[in-house]
């Protein structure tokens, strides 16, 4: 089962890196969102509590249903192209991911030693995703897209969280939930404002501010 | 006395405070009650402050709450900045016309994200748990992002945006050092519950995974420093002062830097613990001389003032930051220069945002001759501007002698040169757009008719009051310091492992 995971979150990933269209892209991070969701329930081999059932339950609703559905909205509601608008093209784009992917690997060789617990494609899934959700940041042009990018890396550290620290407390989980909740809330309304004031959503636009 | 009740009534009132604040009917009703909410407040940590100093420490909800010497310097500096800017609000908001009029909405908005703020900072200083600590961080990011743009503008938009998303990625990144940091206790020694407590992390008898702890601190060191402003991931900082409402830069300055630094500090006990002095040491040696260095080349070339003042930030907060990393005494330096730094930048601002209400401009040039047009805010400016660029016989110029001979203390001697030269650098470009501002001949006609209004007294007693009481504890503080004041210093120096 964790091999479809990983298979499934390397896939978007690349998927995500390749689509010229925000709704794709909003769909295949609804799919990561409820594939990740499925991490707790699996990772440990140690019964699965109450805690781990509403630490899924919640991800799963929250990045899996929530999220895209508040991104498909706020797309629909702004005035701009429904393209990604790359600085980067695509295709480098792809190459990026290659090369992230082998790094990734590399480096869950180099941590594995010190983190026995954690399972190895988990932990290669994690920096991965990671990775792309930080290049998807920097990478493209559409303000929704920046939230997509940080929504993935928010994916990556959840995955990573769950394998490797086993008894985080409920109430920080949830801590960190909220804030996810808040934050995907508090960007789609600074981007309706960027929207309505710039008539678009392209941060490359935002550069009058400098030295 | 009750002091550990005292740290859920300070949480409680202002978050009380932030939802009446929607429910007030007048805008100077909210300006009014922040005040009066940031008092009461200044009241409860000085009470926790004094459980701390007498007992050591001060805990509640089990545990999940601990404040010890060094949280509760913190917690003083931060109300006190906090009661300075928002009786500064009142002032600044009361002259905010046309399209930026402190209307209702306005003052709603602004009411309950302000004191919001203050609870996600106080959450910060007051929890024990590193990852309800994380929670609280991110949650001031959310909550001030729309201060910034009280006024949503093209600029102010753009300066929110850029804060959100560089933020909100270094705090993820903080939260990678997070779960690296529990997971070094783990591995080590079997899987305990209470891996993110920070006494349970910072106490003698556990083992950490030395890698782990290493990838921990650095990246909390970059997460963190992101919010801190350290160079060079300062980027976000000096838009987002210079579009923001004064009273806003005033408090992200005075205190939301320093906020984030803390969080920084907190995982310095265990990381020395794991990884020996050295690496922590070095690491904010670095990160503070650089900052120094890099706002020292940005202060040279800037035209606004807010932007000046933003780039003094991240020099300050770099100076902090090296004095952390230099052993006791500089420990005990960047301490007391956190308290200078946060009342006399907060007071810079308040004279900044004043001088640029009347002249219609925050550009350095427009505000020549302010000495003249305002006498109050004038003399508030050349003030706080001396006592920052670190003029004797304010505290700054203490706190960074002190800092100097821990410097020559430790044999750093190339960081100190490079201090210096940076500290002379911004000495002169900082005095010579000061002389202008200051004495020069005024260029601008004044806007809002401030101009037949008699100089320093449209502000009244409350302004009277924010620049002596902020003047006269940085004159004190220079020319004195208590004996219980550098007690209190020594013991939080101590919580970070440094006994002076």
């Amino acid at each position: 089962m964790l091999d479809t995971i990983h298979a499934i979150g390397l896939v978007s990933c690349f998927a995500l890196l390749g689509t010229s269209r925000i709704g794709a892209c909003i769909r295949w991070l609804s799919l990561q969102g409820i594939v990740f969701g499925l991490v707790p329930l699996l990772a440990h081999d140690d019964g699965i509590g109450l805690r781990v059932m509403l630490l899924a339950g919640g991800n799963i609703a929250l990045k899996g249903i929530i999220f895209p559905w508040v991104l498909l909205r706020l797309r629909s509601r702004t005035l701009y192209p429904r393209e990604v608008e790359p600085f980067v093209g695509f295709v480098a784009s792809i190459l990026f991911g290659i090369i992230a992917l082998g790094l990734s690997v590399w480096l869950a060789l180099e941590l594995k030693p010190a983190l026995p617990h954690a399972p190895f494609l988990m932990l290669e899934t994690a920096i991965f995703v990671i990775s792309i959700g930080l290049f998807m940041i920097i990478s493209r042009r559409s303000a929704l897209m920046q939230v997509i990018g940080y929504l993935m890396f928010e994916n990556g550290i959840f995955v990573f969280g769950v394998i490797t620290v086993v008894e985080t407390p409920l109430l920080v989980e949830l801590g960190v939930l909220l804030d996810a909740f808040v934050a995907v809330f508090v960007m789609g309304i600074a981007i309706f404002h960027i929207n309505r004031e710039f008539g678009s959503m392209d941060v490359d636009q935002l550069n009058a501010l400098r030295g | 006395m009750f002091a550990d009740y005292s740290i859920f009534a300070m949480l409680a009132l202002a978050i009380l405070g932030a939802l009446v604040c929607l429910a007030l009917p007048r805008p100077r009703h909210v300006l009014r009650l922040i005040v009066l909410v940031s008092a009461i407040e200044l009241g409860l940590a000085a009470n926790v402050w004094v459980g701390v100093l007498g007992n050591g420490f001060v805990t509640a909800a089990d545990g999940w709450f601990y404040i010890d010497a060094f949280s509760a310097f913190y917690l003083i500096v931060l109300v006190l900045v906090f009661l300075l800017s928002s009786a500064f609000a009142g002032v600044y908001f009361a002259h905010e016309t046309g399209e930026h009029g402190f209307t209702l909405t306005v003052a709603h908005r602004f009411g309950a994200l302000w004191l919001g703020s203050l609870t996600a900072m106080m959450l910060v200083l007051v929890s024990n748990n590193l990852g309800i600590m994380w929670v609280g961080m991110e949650a001031t990011t959310l909550l001030s992002a729309f201060l910034i743009s009280l006024h949503p503008s093209r600029l102010s938009l753009e300066a929110m945006w850029k804060y959100l998303i560089i933020c909100s990625v270094g705090i993820a990144f903080a939260f990678i050092g997070t779960i690296f940091a529990a997971a070094s206790v783990q591995t080590a020694g079997g899987i305990p519950a209470d891996a993110l407590f920070w006494t349970r992390l910072a106490s003698a008898d556990v083992q950490l995974d030395p890698l782990l702890m290493k990838f921990a601190f650095i990246f909390i060191l970059v997460g963190y420093g992101t919010k801190t402003g350290l160079a060079p991931i300062h980027s976000w900082l000096p838009d987002a002062h210079s579009q923001a409402p004064t009273p806003v830069s005033a408090m992200f300055s005075g205190f939301l830097l320093n906020t984030a630094l803390y969080c920084i500090m907190r995982f310095v006990p265990p990381a020395r613990h794991a990884l020996g002095a050295e690496f922590t040491n070095e690491l904010l040696i670095f990160f503070g001389t650089l900052s120094i260095l890099v706002a020292a080349g940005f202060i040279v070339f800037q035209r606004d003032a807010k932007r000046l003042l933003a780039y003094h930030s991240v020099e300050h907060l770099g100076i902090i930051t090296l004095g952390f990393g230099l052993g006791p005494l500089g420990t005990f330096a960047a301490l007391f220069h956190t308290l200078n730094h946060s009342v006399c930048k907060s007071l810079a601002f308040f004279a900044v945002g004043r001088l640029g209400q009347e002249f219609g401009s925050h550009e350095m040039h427009a505000l020549s001759g302010a000495l003249r047009a305002d006498r109050l805010w004038g003399i508030a400016l050349l003030g706080s501007v001396l006592a920052l660029i670190g003029v004797a016989p304010f505290s700054v110029f203490m706190s960074e002698y002190q800092l100097l001979r821990a410097a020559a203390g430790a044999g750093k001697w190339l960081v100190l040169v490079l201090f210096l030269a940076a500290s002379s650098v911004v000495f002169l470009s900082a005095l010579r757009h000061l002389i202008d501002m200051a004495y020069g001949d005024p260029k601008l006609p004044m806007a809002d008719g401030a101009a037949d209004a008699c100089p320093g007294a449209q502000d009244g007693k409350a302004g009277i009051l924010i620049v002596v009481s902020a003047i006269g504890l940085l004159v004190l503080l220079g020319l004195w310091m208590p004996v219980w004041f550098s007690g209190a210093l020594v013991s939080a120096a101590a919580v970070l492992g440094a006994r002076v």
